[in-house]
């Protein structure tokens, strides 16, 4: 794309110390020509020190821009490359192979963002951000002088993954990762697999029931050759890095042997609330999760096991939970904890104070165990009304809401409760005509494929929707005495020009949200970090979606946010994906980017290990020097972030990020500084 | 105070004919459309809203289902395909029912059952009438007034017409008191109801809302045909029976002869083209049929054509075909009076024009009450 003839310095490569900089300002299609004069910058850097040639192209990432870059490294002994285009995060990667298909070193490479930085920015004002690009180029020029060799890290990878937690998310990752042929190891807490999905009936969209999808994964997980599964199994600590995770499993035991487990269950007397039914039932505390579940064989739930003998076949038998604890060591771990369904406060709604309020997961459990189709009933009373709540334990609004235990209110959406809702809704009316059922909403959110069909099903099956305000929403209320049902449910609706209704109800169901599970342990072991939300946080939003900012450490399903299956399952594989993209080879490369000690300067302050937030990163270590024994920092590259804290601490500047050196730093800085007419003489 | 929801009037009103209300999601856009509502009176979607959520209470005091002439427009822009033109018209069968207090209303908007029950005790009364009380059949020619002596029709007529007036009085006044609230009627001086009577009488004759739906001039013309011809025939009947109902041969430009031509011709023209219509579905209002929009034009045409019929025969000089035609007449005319009669579809000719009058009246007095001095008010207020 360029109109004028290159000018170029009449300078031929002589030594290989000589400093032979190639510089392309990139067009972006206009994105950056559009506002800065893109031959006015070239121009401008044509005349700098150490350029050797400075070009323009409508677009530097095609096959032709990257091809100009080669060839001048090639015939005009160009040793560093700087390029003036889109964020580095698009591109830098790119131009860094195009530098070494030259037979240049990766980090000889330097790119200046002046997109994002300049044109997207400064678009009212051409002048200025052409002067700004001459700056911002200035600058890369003053870094890529100072450039040097750098070898990536590479590290021995242990093709072996570790998954926690046995969800439909954790079920999926461990089988994709296993399919790509690395070994995974599954650990599920509690003693049986499956997660939230097994608590679940029909599942929409298109009504299939949750167990004939989770089944057969399931299954397939447990006959898989390369997973080894373990239940009733928690991660007890962890160390190492990505490709190299040393981590340390306790396991449980299942209490009960296949034999004996029969009469076993038979002998113990003691029961508890069955917490896979919300409460809504008691199971004894040698259980099977539900009938069909895996693994078969029934375990003993230690928390509540009191400990007193058990009679049986004519012999007192005491259990022992034999802890087993085993090291393993993973070059990935998968964090597929799942979520919780919120749990409404005492007299949220009335919950807990009203015996009609229940939330949408115990109607599940609810209409699974007792419904028959015929007849809706509820502490033995039939149900003729229904209400259902939206939004409960979402999308609170802070200052308007109470704040929960840890200060905070949920302002997000739940994001399924919604369609789960609907779902209900039409379901109930569909097996039980003779129940109204009403709909109290703030908005509908039926965002997915085939999720608003429930929502028209809903209002053709004649369910009724009541519109709340999200600062002012239902109160639930027992009625007096004498009333035809036992509920009222007041609410201001904007669906009738916010009259006040009070809708008699013999049920009042509460849609709750996604909380997440209390992963503390797991976060301090993995130091991975959790959202404002609460529930894990990925490193970058959009590019990088399931993987945290601890390297190696990936994150799969609800543990990282409310989803429904099918995004469960999708963000499953991308974790699985992940995984083995990391470990396939057998190495992980990692960048160069790490702290480095000039052990000539380095007089063992220690500084640098006071300030140092990563584990294991950079640590004294006693050297001999002259015959004496002195203390040196030394960094171990794997575990080093590259943040520079050390840099800041150490008095004696004996170390340094590679690739960000502080004496690149100041030269950039001396660069921007400079004033445009000081720029601009170089030119005269 | 809070308005108590009431489930069941939502199935109720799809009896009434209400198809596809359940679908209404609330856009606003059917009243968007709609070119007869207004501030005051923001339909239909206020009405659905009503229905969904089963306000009786409100829903009964309203006038809006009257001031709907069906043009079908809301219908037409519905993206839920909830035809709101369709419940406006089953929210005037209900109406209709509410006002009514016999009861028999709405059993006959509801169920089939009940219509054809209607019609059976309408035959088996008057057969059974007849053959109790009708004179002898005279073969050598034909004497209608020997078989059923004019000054006996006319008294039934007459009872008839009375009983007429009484259920449609009672059922207006009741109507009456549920669009006027007590303290609305204290309120309202005797010289706005008197002003506003001008209304009443030009809307009775010409259903002048109608031509506010935009291409509703054939439906109108169409259905001032009917009104006058069903006036013409009303007034031959109950007034002039001594007159219409003769053994006399008369010449064919004696107005007996040409205004029953006229009455019969508009009544089975204006019939027929709205059954057509209801058959081609064309308009939007002719899409759903309730079983009383059948009832109500083919009765009618029945009836024009059975009176034709008797009239031809006895010119025709046909005496036995013509006193079973009579009877046949007399069966239709009573089929029509318990089914869509006062408390049925017919009784709208009475409602609509009133209507419009109640608002007129209820305008009136909001702008007397806010032309009134706050110190009045507040001193009446003691
Ligand atoms: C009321 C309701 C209705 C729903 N209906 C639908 C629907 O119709 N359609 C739909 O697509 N989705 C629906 N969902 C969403 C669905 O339940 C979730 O998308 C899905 O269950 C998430 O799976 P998961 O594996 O991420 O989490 P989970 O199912 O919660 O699994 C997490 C697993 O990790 C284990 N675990 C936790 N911590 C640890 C630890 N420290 N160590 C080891 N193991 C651990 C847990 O024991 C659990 O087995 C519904 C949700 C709710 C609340
Ligand atoms: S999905 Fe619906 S019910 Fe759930 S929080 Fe979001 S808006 Fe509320
Ligand atoms: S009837 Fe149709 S147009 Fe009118 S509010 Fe309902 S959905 Fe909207």
């Amino acid at each position: 794309m360029t109109e004028n003839p290159e000018q170029e310095n009449q300078t031929t490569p002589q030594s290989e110390e000589e400093i032979r900089i190639g510089v392309y300002t990139c067009y972006c299609g206009g994105n950056i020509s559009d506002v800065v004069s893109c031959e006015r910058v070239a121009k401008q850097m044509r005349d700098m020190p150490n350029v050797v040639i400075s070009r323009t192209d409508m677009a530097m990432c095609s096959d032709g821009g990257q091809a100009l870059i080669e060839n001048d490294i090639k015939e005009k002994g160009v040793n560093r490359v700087v390029v003036g285009a889109c964020a580095p995060s698009l591109h830098e990667k790119t131009f860094r192979g195009t530098v070494t298909r030259a037979g240049l070193n990766p980090y000889l490479y330097y790119h200046v963002g002046l997109r994002e930085q300049d044109s997207w920015v400064h678009h009212s004002d051409h002048y200025a951000a052409t002067e700004k690009a001459v700056r911002l180029m200035s600058t890369g020029l003053a870094k890529a002088r100072l450039l040097q060799d750098l070898d990536s890290i590479l590290l021995n990878a242990e093709k072996h993954a570790l998954v926690i937690g046995g969800g439909i998310a954790g079920l999926r990752s461990a089988l994709d990762i296993a399919r790509r042929g690395l070994r995974v190891t599954l650990i599920e807490k509690s003693p049986f697999l499956g997660g939230r999905t097994a608590q679940l009936e029909s599942v929409f969209p298109v009504n299939t029931a949750a167990r004939d999808t989770l089944h057969p994964i399931i299954e397939a997980v447990m006959a898989h050759p390369n997973i080894d599964i373990f239940t009733q199994a928690e991660m007890i600590s962890a160390a190492g890095y990505v490709g190299d995770y040393q981590v340390q499993i306790q396991q449980q035991s299942r209490g009960v042997s296949d034999d004996m487990a029969e009469a076993t269950m038979e002998a113990c007397k003691q029961e508890v609330p069955d917490e896979f039914n919300y409460g809504l039932t008691t199971r004894k505390v040698i259980y099977h999760a539900y009938p069909g579940c895996y693994p078969a064989s029934p375990a003993v739930d230690w928390e509540n096991y009191d400990g007193e003998p058990l009679v049986v076949k004519g012999q007192p038998t005491v259990l022992y939970n034999e802890l087993k604890t085993f090291d393993l060591t993973v070059g990935a771990i998968v964090v597929a904890t799942g979520f919780n369904p919120y749990e409404p406060r005492q007299g949220e709604y009335g919950y807990g104070e009203i015996p009609e309020v229940v939330t949408l997961p115990q109607l599940i459990r609810h209409l699974a165990l007792f419904g028959d189709g015929k007849k809706l009933e509820w502490n033995g009373h039939p149900v003729r009304d229904v209400a259902l709540v939206h939004c409960v334990g979402s999308r609170e609004i802070d200052g308007i809401h109470e704040p929960h235990e840890d200060g905070q209110v949920n302002d997000y959406c739940s994001r399924v409760c919604c369609t789960a809702n609907l779902h209900m809704a039409a379901e109930l009316r569909e097996h039980y005509p003779e129940v109204n059922v009403f709909n109290l909403y703030e908005d509908i959110r039926t965002y997915g494929r085939g999720h608003e069909t429930y929502y028209h099903e809903s209002l053709e099956k004649m369910v009724r929707f009541l519109r709340f305000h999200g600062d002012d929403r239902p109160e639930v209320v027992a009625a007096p005495k004498g009333d035809t049902h036992p509920v009222l449910v007041k609410v201001r609706d904007h669906l009738t020009w916010g009259e006040e209704l009070e809708v008699p109800v013999d049920l009042v169901v509460l849609a709750v949200g996604f909380m997440p599970r209390d992963v503390g342990d797991l976060v301090e072991k993995l130091k991975i970090s959790r959202g404002t939300d609460r529930f894990l946080a990925e490193v970058h939003p959009k590019l990088r979606p399931v993987e945290t900012a601890v390297p190696g450490v990936i994150l799969a399903g609800t543990a990282q946010g409310p989803m429904n299956i099918q995004e469960t399952v999708a963000a499953a594989s991308a974790a699985a994906a992940k995984v083995a993209a990391l470990l396939a080879s057998g190495e992980v490369e990692l960048e160069p980017f790490v702290a480095k000690i000039d052990l000539e300067k380095c007089d063992g302050t220690g500084a640098c290990v006071e300030v140092c937030e990563y584990e294991d990163a950079i640590a004294l270590e006693t050297f001999t020097v002259d015959g004496r024994q002195v203390q040196r920092a030394v960094v171990t590259p794997a575990n080093c972030s590259g943040c520079g804290n050390c840099v800041s601490a150490c008095p004696n500047r004996a170390v340094d990020v590679q690739g960000w050196t502080l004496a690149q730093y100041e030269a950039m800085v001396d660069a921007i500084t400079l004033d445009i007419p000081e720029l601009m003489e170089v030119e005269a | 105070m809070a308005t108590r929801i009431d489930p069941t009037l939502l199935y109720e009103i799809k009896e009434y004919g209400a198809v596809g209300i359940e679908k209404c999601f609330n856009c606003g856009n059917c009243t968007a459309i709609c070119p007869l509502t207004s501030d005051e009176y923001p339909f239909p979607r206020n009405m659905i809203r009503r229905l969904q959520i089963g306000q009786r209470d409100k829903l009964v005091q309203h006038l809006d289902p009257w001031l709907c002439y069906y043009c079908g427009e809301c219908s037409e822009t519905c993206p839920k395909g909830a035809e709101p033109g369709e419940t406006m018209m089953a929210m005037r069968r209900w109406l209709t029912a509410q006002y009514d207090w016999t009861g028999l209303s709405g059993k006959v908007y509801k169920g089939k059952g009940w219509i054809i029950a209607m019609l059976l005790v309408a035959a088996i009364v008057v057969i059974g009438l007849a053959a109790l009380l009708a004179g002898p059949m005279v073969t050598s020619q034909v004497e209608l007034n020997t078989f059923a002596p004019v000054h006996m029709i006319h008294i039934a007529d007459l009872i008839l017409a009375a009983a007429l007036g009484i259920f449609l009085l009672s059922n207006l006044a009741r109507m009456y008191f549920f669009v006027f609230g007590k303290e609305e009627r204290q309120g309202i001086p005797l010289k706005i109801y008197l002003t506003g009577a001008w209304t009443l009488v030009f809307h009775t004759i010409t259903q002048n809302r109608f031509s506010e739906c935009e291409d509703s001039k054939r439906r109108w013309t169409n259905h001032l045909i009917i009104v006058a011809g069903y006036g013409t025939m009303f007034a031959l009947i109950v007034v002039f029976l001594g007159w219409f109902q003769t053994d006399n041969i008369y010449p064919i430009y004696h107005p007996q002869r040409w205004l029953g031509y006229l009455a019969a011709g508009a009544l089975i023209y204006g019939g027929v083209e709205a059954v057509l219509g209801r058959i081609r579905k064309e308009h939007e209002m002719h899409k759903h049929s309730h079983p009383s929009d059948w009832l109500f034009p083919i009765l009618l045409v029945l009836l024009s054509a059975s009176g034709l019929t008797i009239h031809f025969l006895r010119y025709a000089g046909l005496p036995m075909a013509t006193y079973y035609a009579y009877v046949a007449h007399l069966v239709i005319m009573m089929m029509l009076y318990v089914t869509v009669g006062p408390m049925g579809k017919w009784a709208h000719l009475l409602f609509r024009p009133f209507a419009v009058y109640f608002q007129e009246v209820k305008a009136k007095a909001a702008q007397l009450q806010r032309e009134t001095p706050a110190e009045a008010v507040a001193s009446a207020a003691d």
